[in-house]
């Protein structure tokens, strides 16, 4: 990123750039990229690798995975992949590879933001079952009823008959 | 664009974050194939999604090289990969919808517990069967007298169901009509148990076990897969915090899709030449933000 805009602020200019070429990046787009910057090979290699990760978070589904028992282990790969594949599609195809660095300036505040909202929800929301009323905890499904229901299907009275 | 798309990232961040909360939160939550959930349509969809992603980026820069065609021929690709993208989806919510998993009563016929309650609204569902209005038979019930029954007439479609002749039901729908005999003797039993409960809603609709194909969630194993207009209650523990969730973030999502469709409509029957190249990186901006969102919404909603 850096060596290409090193200006936060106003019309992007790019060190190495005439004054009228300033100007006409300028007047031709309003982000000042106009230039062929990608082309189809690296277009091609980015959606090689986005169709290479999804396929990798996926795998955490088959039953090669060796981790079947410890779900957090998939939950943060998955994760990790997913943040991955968000920055491939964020620097190339949204073209922020280009760019200067002002875009920060909007999105970095707003993603903050957003994850300090999800925080914020835990006490209340996320932590909602810890105290419940009894009336509540009376119709609330939990770990026992998926069991009760498993056992059912296997050792119910058609058990025999259905499997 | 982009100070609209910070809006966006906090609206979906927002959205994602509390179903985050909630299902951490959450006592019990079901699992993707309780749920009727398919792994590979889902990726499927992710892969349609970055396809699309390719097209309308290549679009850009064919319109940029102010070759219009060219351009116009990516921006149809684009366009109909974001159809494909909407069609899978919307066979997989009429999956949802044939299952009983709707996001709210009174479609949704999620039950959490197999417990008396659960009972009780089974019972009043085949209280309900006993009495169904004339026109509402299912054809393969229907009796030539029903023809000359008045508007307000009901049939008892149970009682019709087992005297209904064996060569018009298939041998799983035989099983099926035995099963539900029983069952109903279990649910108006006076000395039922807990676990009668449990045995009912198992054959109303199992949950599929682990790994179990289900090729797209239109499995037929229980009661209410061999006869659909039984609509039994079924029970998935959590469920119905799970539908909720899941309805509002895709269906949002959904909804940013067909936004986005209806402006590649428009820009189709544009001239996609250099004039247009600001316009065409704006949607582009927007696509790539809608497949974004579904790269962190496939692992959240399909495999965690």
């Amino acid at each position: 990123m850096s060596d290409h805009g090193t200006h936060s602020h106003g019309p992007v200019t790019r060190s190495g750039e005439s004054a009228d070429e300033t100007l006409q990046h300028s007047i031709e787009s309003e982000h000042g990229d106009h230039h062929a910057h990608g082309g189809l090979g690296k277009y091609l290699l980015v959606f090689l690798a986005l169709c290479g990760l999804t396929t990798m978070s996926f795998f955490t589904y088959s039953p090669a995975w060796p981790w079947r028992d410890q779900p957090q282990v998939g939950w943060t790969f998955m994760m990790a992949v997913s943040c991955t594949k968000a920055m491939l599609v964020i620097l190339f195809f949204m073209h922020v590879w280009w760019e200067a660095n002002w875009k920060y300036v909007l999105t970095i505040p707003a993603a903050m933001m957003a994850l300090f909202l999800a925080i914020m929800l835990i006490p209340d929301v996320g932590m909602r079952n810890r105290m419940v009323s009894q009336e509540r905890a009376l119709h609330m499904a939990r770990g026992a009823d998926l069991k009760v229901l498993e056992k059912a299907s296997t050792e119910g009275p058609f058990a025999v008959q259905a499997h | 664009m982009w100070l609209f798309l910070s809006t966006e990232i906090m609206f979906f961040a927002a959205l994602l974050g509390s179903y985050v909360v909630l299902r951490f939160g959450a006592p019990i939550w079901p699992k993707p194939h309780h749920v009727h959930l398919s792994e590979p349509i889902g990726a499927f969809n992710t892969f349609v999604l970055i396809c699309s992603s390719v097209t309308v980026v290549l679009a850009l820069e064919a319109a940029r090289a102010n070759k219009a065609s060219l351009a116009k021929i990516w921006m149809l690709l684009t366009l109909l990969l974001g159809t494909l993208f909407l069609g899978v989806k919307g066979y997989e919510y009429s999956a949802k919808f044939s299952h009983g998993i709707y996001p709210a009563m009174p479609h949704s016929r999620i039950y959490e517990r197999p417990d008396l309650y659960y009972g009780s609204a089974v019972r009043a569902r085949l209280d309900e069967l006993r009495k169904t209005p004339v026109g509402q038979v299912p054809s393969a019930l229907r009796d030539p007298a029903d023809a000359e029954a008045k508007s307000g007439d009901t049939v008892d479609l149970l009682q019709r169901l087992d005297a209904a002749p064996a060569d018009r039901l298939s041998a799983d729908q035989e099983t099926a009509r035995t099963r539900l005999q029983q069952i109903q003797k279990m649910v108006m039993s006076p000395d039922q148990q807990a676990f009668d409960m449990a045995v009912v809603a198992d054959q109303v609709m199992p949950l599929p076990a682990e790994g179990a194909s289900h090729g797209g969630g239109h499995g037929a194993h229980g009661l209410n897969d061999a006869f659909p207009w039984l609509r039994l209650p079924t029970v998935i523990p959590g469920g119905n915090m799970w539908a909720s969730t899941y309805f509002l973030l895709t269906g949002f999502h959904a909804i940013h899709v067909a936004v986005g469709l209806l402006v590649f409509g428009i820009m189709c029957t544009w001239t996609l030449n250099a004039k247009r190249v600001g316009a065409i990186e704006n949607i582009g901006l927007y696509w790539h933000f809608v497949d974004l969102v579904w790269i962190f919404l496939f692992p959240l909603m399909y495999l965690f």
